[in-house]
């Protein structure tokens, strides 16, 4: 017997990379999930091969799994492409090849929870955590006894597990909030949400119990109350009206993709976190939005990234490399891998924010739609630069960023108002300079001669060495940051802030703040003369300030080179002028 | 005459119509070989998040 390996039209490679994906594309990437999600669970099989309960239940589970695929090719095909076992794939695959325990009998429950989803006969030993039996995508039922494992059975129509649970399999169904699974004695359904809008209607799962999916940079969001659940349902289907009204384009894809919500518990009520995983391709996990236009940007953003994570298991766009660079998004230096990611996803809230400038009413609403427009669409193509030139790109991969290239250029031409240009330019500037000073190194022999130089009188020689390194200075400027951004993204709450006086600012930062432009570059200017230690935050506060002003020498210096100013600056270790110093890098 | 758009060489075996007791039978064929160069990329990468946080 021979295989061949998924074919990948040209025409659906371009299709991803101009950031769509056709039903028919999103066919193919669903197909090559489901390929090689049997793919790992063959390798998981050649390892499962010893005693024990875990690898016994895993086998026969196996073998249900090959006659399910033969009766039933749709419950099959369910299965797997169920983001829960992708989870469980990975998971166990790493515990093999690490030598850990890994949990086989796990996929019992997998394939039992298939056969009662379809009604097809099933009978085998699934284990029992905390006094249940979870059945991945529907739900989970009670079995009050201490045991480890309890038999399942079904003949289709009704279930039992061992002589603690009984139930009719069409019944044990997600709980979608409309009493479907209710009143099943023992039975708990995976809270589902049904979502309409005016265009496609959408079905996902709030994961909130399954282990395999509590795989994100924040801890799933599990116990959650019945009234949280109903909120969670409310602000989901307000997200969807807004996608499946305003972006089609990204509507229907993500109906037929994404099955799975994960909630996170976000650190503090003001983190607003959103991840995927290619171990979990048709699952988006997200903290709490604080709005249903955020959520709705949100599934647009993580979908973007869904849809890669499935393009780069078939094709490889990038090489491993070591090399870490700048990302507009991003606090920390990237991989290539990373920032082909970010791009990628900025590209679809680029088109998010575009299509939403025209749908908000609301003043504030609209600012924000226009100052983020405004923000993350220059970003794209200067990234896509900045990828090209790490030669991290396979050919496939310079491909991929050349259409994102051109798709960015086509969004340049919308126009942008005045004001929101002028937001957006002065964010995209506080965040490239903050990421400068915490992460670009300079040369110190190359710092001390240029002070020298200063110091002589002589011109300026030209430029230190740099590189980039991690967390090489602390900056700590993230109030005035956050209020930056606030201004757009939640106008009211940055009015009411700034009305009530308390935040802890410098008279800089506020000078700043209220545009008093002339007054800000003085009172950052007299910060950093009359101060014996670095003063980075101030250094960007200054830089800020000079681009609320006229083009001049001083503000392209620091706009260019601010970390090597800066450093020349504290080696002179006197009350060094700040802007005569960058204007003379000039 | 239209010239026929080539497929692109993708790294995933299609195992759409392949009986889940004949993967066996593919031994040390490119199944394995599409198994070794997943798990590889597993062991050196691990499993890529991306994890987006704003702060608002």
């Amino acid at each position: 017997m021979t295989i061949t390996n998924h074919p990948l039209p040209e025409a659906a490679f371009t299709e991803l990379a101009d950031g769509g994906g056709s039903p028919a594309t999103m066919r193919r990437l669903g197909d090559a999930q489901r390929s090689k999600h049997l793919m790992l669970l063959h390798a998981i099989a050649e390892a499962a091969a010893g005693p024990g309960p875990g690898s016994a239940a895993f086998r026969v589970g196996y073998e249900q799994l090959a006659r399910i695929r033969d009766t039933a090719p749709g419950a099959a095909a369910w299965l797997l492409g169920l983001p829960h076992l992708g989870g469980w794939v990975h998971d166990t695959l790493i515990h093999l090849d690490q030598g850990t325990a890994a949990d086989f009998g796990h996929f019992a429950c997998l394939v039992a929870a298939a056969a009662i989803r379809t009604g097809l006969p099933v009978d085998l030993d699934v284990p029992v955590q905390d006094g249940r039996v979870r059945l991945p995508g529907l739900g989970s039922l009670l079995v009050a006894s201490e045991k480890s494992w309890v038999r399942l059975r079904s003949d289709g129509a009704r279930v039992t597990a061992g002589d603690e649970f009984a139930a009719e399999a069409r019944r044990m169904v997600p709980d979608d909030g409309t009493g479907a699974g209710a009143g099943v004695a023992g039975w708990s359904g995976t809270r589902a949400i049904r979502a309409a809008g005016c265009g496609p209607a959408w079905t996902v799962l709030l994961e909130t119990g399954d282990p395999y999916l509590d795989r994100y940079t924040l801890p799933m969001r599990t116990a959650m109350p019945t009234g949280e659940v109903a909120d969670w349902r409310e602000r989901v289907s307000s997200a969807w009206q807004i996608v499946a009204g305003r972006h089609r384009w990204a509507a229907q894809p993500m109906a037929d993709v994404i099955s799975v919500i994960v909630p996170l518990t976000p650190r503090s009520d003001t983190d607003l976190v959103s991840a995927t995983t290619p171990a979990a391709y048709g699952a988006i996990a997200t903290s709490w939005p604080p709005d249903e236009v955020t959520l709705a940007e949100t599934l647009v953003h993580e979908f973007q990234h869904v849809k890669l994570c499935g393009l780069l298991d078939l094709v490889p766009l990038t090489a491993s490399g070591d090399q870490r660079v700048y990302a507009p998004w991003r606090q920390d230096p990237r991989p290539a891998g990373g920032l082909l990611q970010g791009i990628y996803a900025h590209l679809g809230i680029v088109r998010f924010w575009q299509a939403q400038q025209h749908a908000e009413t609301d003043p504030d609403g609209l600012l924000r739609a226009q100052v983020l427009f405004a923000r993350w669409r220059p970003t794209i193509g200067e990234t896509v630069q900045t990828l090209r030139e790490t030669g991290s790109l396979t050919p496939a991969g310079v491909r991929f960023a050349e259409r994102l290239r051109a798709q960015q250029q086509q969004l340049m031409s919308a126009p942008v108002p005045a004001r929101a240009a002028q937001v957006a330019a002065e964010v995209a500037l506080d965040h490239r300079l903050t990421w400068q000073l915490r992460h670009v190194a300079t040369d110190a022999a190359d710092v001390a001669g240029l002070a020298d130089a200063y110091r002589r009188g002589e011109p300026c020689p030209g430029g230190a060495r740099t590189w980039i390194q991690q967390d090489v200075r602390k900056v700590d400027s993230g109030l005035r940051s956050r209020l930056l951004n606030l201004r757009y993204l939640e106008p009211a709450r940055y009015r009411a802030l700034r009305a009530d006086g308390v935040l802890p600012l410098s008279q800089a930062d506020r000078l700043l703040l209220e545009r008093s432009s002339e007054a800000a570059v003085q009172a950052y200017r007299t910060r950093i003369a009359d101060s014996a230690d670095p003063q980075p935050d101030a250094w960007i506060g200054l830089a800020l300030a000079l681009h609320q002003l006229p083009p001049s020498p001083p503000r392209a210096a620091l706009a260019t080179r601010l970390a090597q100013v800066a450093e020349v600056h504290a080696r002179l270790a006197d009350r060094t002028d700040p802007l005569d110093l960058a204007s003379w890098f000039t | 005459m239209i010239a026929q758009e080539k497929d692109i060489e993708t790294a995933i075996p299609d195992l759409g119509d392949i009986p889940v007791n004949r993967l066996a039978e593919l031994g040390s064929s490119a199944l394995a070989h599409s198994i070794a160069l997943y798990r590889e990329r597993l062991r050196e990468n691990g499993i890529p998040l991306s994890s987006f946080q704003a702060r608002i």
